[in-house]
């Protein structure tokens, strides 16, 4: 077996660890598992940057848009994502939705062909860098904005319906902290989300010389961004908070989820794997 | 031992609390007033009185009758053993150990699992430090009773969950809007309730308290005693959208606040959450309001609910309480068993025993394997006679005492102590930890963890 096979099992190994971990920590009510949970995944997430580095390494002429990698970096971006909110934000909990996206996407990059294809060059590649690197943090982003929202509305029910909060749920967080983290991810993500698609469009002018080309990918993503927009502009200009926006924004990824499988594997697209 | 462990005391559940308050012992000295002699059959006592529970532990001499401790408490409180025997109850031994253990750890007390009781147990104790009543049993006994108390509330869930209407309202505020020094409260009227609920809500952290009364005057004085500010009644719909928490307890016959009412308050407040605690009968508030995005409702049934499932939560966790108590019983009852001379001195020897083989060895192997077995011999029978020579002073010493003063617990244990005989694991900082003791309160009100002792329908232990 080679080197290079070994760093993939043992990374699916960690990510499996911290995934099963963090909820057994959380409804077993011990923090040590939870912390072991922490341990595995940044375990994990050491190796799969081991092996990405060592991927661009060996490939010189590699480009984002073959399957494996794809979902390799976006499995590694949605960690990056979860170990920086944790650590400035102390929202730990977010690990609920984070390890096992990233072992699931990890698991994917693992059965996905690999096809190399030319990467961009010059300006264009900046471009398409912005457009992969921005939306991969949207999305990660999107991922921990519904993991905070299914949250809240979990224990939101139980407080409307005056339910008791026992086991796992009287430790967790507040209604508020649900609410603030789920903001807080959307009003970055919208951001990023726009600038992902834009710096697409742009990189589309460069390469097909022509910002929209109607490709399905393109249309699923702007009625995406027009719903991600609306959340947006009701979260910071009507005050949208609690229920409703928890609800919008869950929505929103999920649609973001179908988007990446659906039409990168089903339609006829530029974004086709 | 050649002594007996009394527990003799009367509680909320065997008195009255008219025979609880004239047979308080508060301001008590043993001493002073006779129970404990250097001469007399008492050598130790501790007083424990609180508002639910007034209680003497002593260490008499065998054979001393239990009455002798209840006429001095009778006496002490200038009233008769025949009104106060009926509502005593007498433990002695280790039942006594295990009373103290279970009293420590709040399975005793009125509102289970309260944190109160320990620290009213640690200011008996330091009463009967002060007053030199209190040596090697009880000091063992109450030091045991502290650890034992931290453990069950440590290993247990036995006091995590609110038991009080008032501070069930406050963990739910919690649970809605976590840290709460952002967040005002509101009293519409000025029961008591809503009152102590406010006082959980200013330890817990509430940036304001505002008050809205139909008397003004006495919302202002209820806004005084919480540096809060007072609102007239007139201006309350106004003056809803600074509020984010809401105690409610008019005398009202109708809802004074419905789900119409709201909407424009939250619009006004950009939909931030807004918790209404309902504990006025008949209600104040419309139940629709909960209804509403955002708006979370709790009335008096709700809350009472709560705590009902939280004192059932208690009760389960009493029963692993209880074995904790029983096996630190057991253990204390070794100790105890210890403090005849006999043991010790077996201990003594066996350990001085222990340690000259195990320094033998060491130098037997460094002699190497062709020492001579006469040689081997000869260093084996020194190193006993050595050990027996070492320890032959220090029990003669105690062979001595036992005989001259018939109780020489304190030397016995003493002696435990200094060769670590119970093998005790002792922590390092136990020298500093002693340096820096804390003064404890000795009041029944508010427990320091925001608690429940203090609200209406309970009291402490």
């Amino acid at each position: 077996m080679e080197f290079v096979n070994l760093i993939e099992i043992a990374v699916v190994a960690l990510y499996l660890s911290g995934a099963a971990l963090y909820p057994a920590g959380m409804l077993g009510r011990k923090p040590m598992l939870m912390r072991l949970a922490g341990l595995t995944a940044g375990g994990g997430f050491i190796l799969h940057t081991l092996r990405i580095a060592l991927m661009f390494a060996s490939t010189k002429h590699m480009t984002f848009t073959q399957g494996g990698l794809y979902f390799s970096l976006m499995a590694w971006v949605v960690l990056l994502v979860f170990f920086t909110i944790s650590w400035r934000k102390k929202l730990e909990f977010m690990a609920l939705a984070a390890s096992p996206l990233a072992l699931l996407l990890y698991l994917s990059s693992i059965a996905l062909p690999d096809s190399v294809v030319k990467m961009p060059d010059n300006l264009s590649g900046l471009f398409f860098t912005l457009h992969i690197g921005s939306l991969f943090v949207s999305i990660s982003l999107l991922a921990m904005a519904f993991a905070a929202g299914a949250l809240f509305l979990h224990i939101e029910k139980k407080i409307k319906t005056k339910e008791k909060l026992a086991g796992f749920r009287k430790d967790l967080p507040s209604l508020n902290t649900f609410d603030l983290a789920n903001k807080w991810a959307v009003n970055w993500g919208f951001p990023l989300y726009s600038v992902g698609l834009l710096a697409g469009f742009v990189w589309g002018r460069f390469t097909w010389g022509k910002l929209l080309t109607w490709d399905p990918k393109e249309i699923v993503s702007l009625l995406i961004w027009m719903l991600y927009a609306f959340l947006f502009h009701q979260r910071l200009a009507q005050g949208w908070r609690g229920g409703k926006a928890a609800k919008l924004a869950m929505l929103v990824f999920i649609f973001s989820i179908a988007s990446l499988v659906g039409v990168n594997f089903l339609t006829q697209s530029h974004h086709n794997f | 031992m050649d002594q007996t462990l009394y527990l003799i005391g009367l509680n909320h559940k065997t008195a009255g609390v008219e025979i609880r308050e004239s047979y308080a012992l508060t301001d008590c000295d043993p001493r002073a007033q006779g129970l404990v002699t250097d001469t007399g059959p008492i050598s130790e006592a501790v007083l424990l009185s609180t508002c639910n529970r007034v209680e003497i532990m002593a260490v008499a001499d065998q054979g001393t009758p239990p009455e002798v401790i209840l006429e001095f408490w009778a006496k002490a409180c200038g009233g008769s053993v025949g009104t106060l025997a009926p509502h005593v109850y007498i433990h002695q031994g280790l039942d006594a150990v295990n009373h103290v253990f279970t009293v420590a750890s709040s399975l005793d007390s009125m509102v289970m699992g309260e944190p109160q009781i320990l620290g009213q147990l640690k200011d008996a104790y330091r009463n009967s430090v002060e007053h030199n009543t209190s040596r090697v049993v009880l000091n063992r006994l109450l030091h045991k009773a502290f650890t034992v108390g931290k453990r069950v509330r440590t290993e247990t869930a036995i006091a995590s969950s609110a038991v009080s209407i008032s501070y069930a309202a406050v963990e739910l505020a919690k649970k809605i809007f976590g840290d709460m020094g952002d967040n005002t409260a509101l009293l519409i009227g000025a029961g008591e309730m809503a009152e102590l609920a406010a006082m959980h809500l200013v330890n817990a952290g509430i940036k304001e308290v505002l008050v809205s009364n139909r008397t003004f005057t006495r919302a202002e004085e209820l806004a005084g005693r919480f540096n809060g500010r007072a609102i007239h009644f007139n201006e309350l719909m106004r003056r809803l959208p600074e509020a984010d928490i809401i105690i409610s307890s008019t005398g009202a016959t109708e809802a004074i606040i419905h789900a119409k009412d709201i909407k424009p308050v939250l619009k006004a407040r950009k939909n931030r959450p807004m918790f209404f605690i309902d504990i006025a009968v008949p209600r104040d508030i419309d139940p629709d309001v909960n209804a509403l995005d955002n708006v979370y409702l709790y009335d008096i049934d709700d809350l009472k609910e709560v705590v009902e499932e939280n004192l059932a939560q208690r009760r389960e966790e009493a029963v692993k309480a209880e074995a904790i108590i029983e096996s630190e019983t057991a253990q204390f009852a070794l100790w105890l068993e210890s403090l005849d001379l006999k043991p010790t001195i077996v201990d003594l020897l066996e350990q001085g025993e222990d340690i000259g083989r195990r320094e033998l060895a060491k130098t037997l192997k460094r002699l190497g394997p062709d020492l001579p077995p006469e040689t081997e011999e000869a260093l084996e029978t020194l190193v006993t006679s050595l050990v027996h020579k070492l320890y032959h002073e220090p029990i003669n010493f105690l062979k001595r005492r036992t005989q001259e003063e018939g109780k020489a617990g304190r030397f016995i244990d003493s002696t435990r102590r200094m060769f670590n005989l119970d093998h005790e694991q002792i922590p390092t900082d136990a020298h500093a930890r002693r340096k820096n003791v804390v003064p404890l309160r000795r009041d029944c009100t508010l427990p320091p963890d925001g608690g429940d002792a203090s609200d209406s329908e309970e009291n402490n232990g």
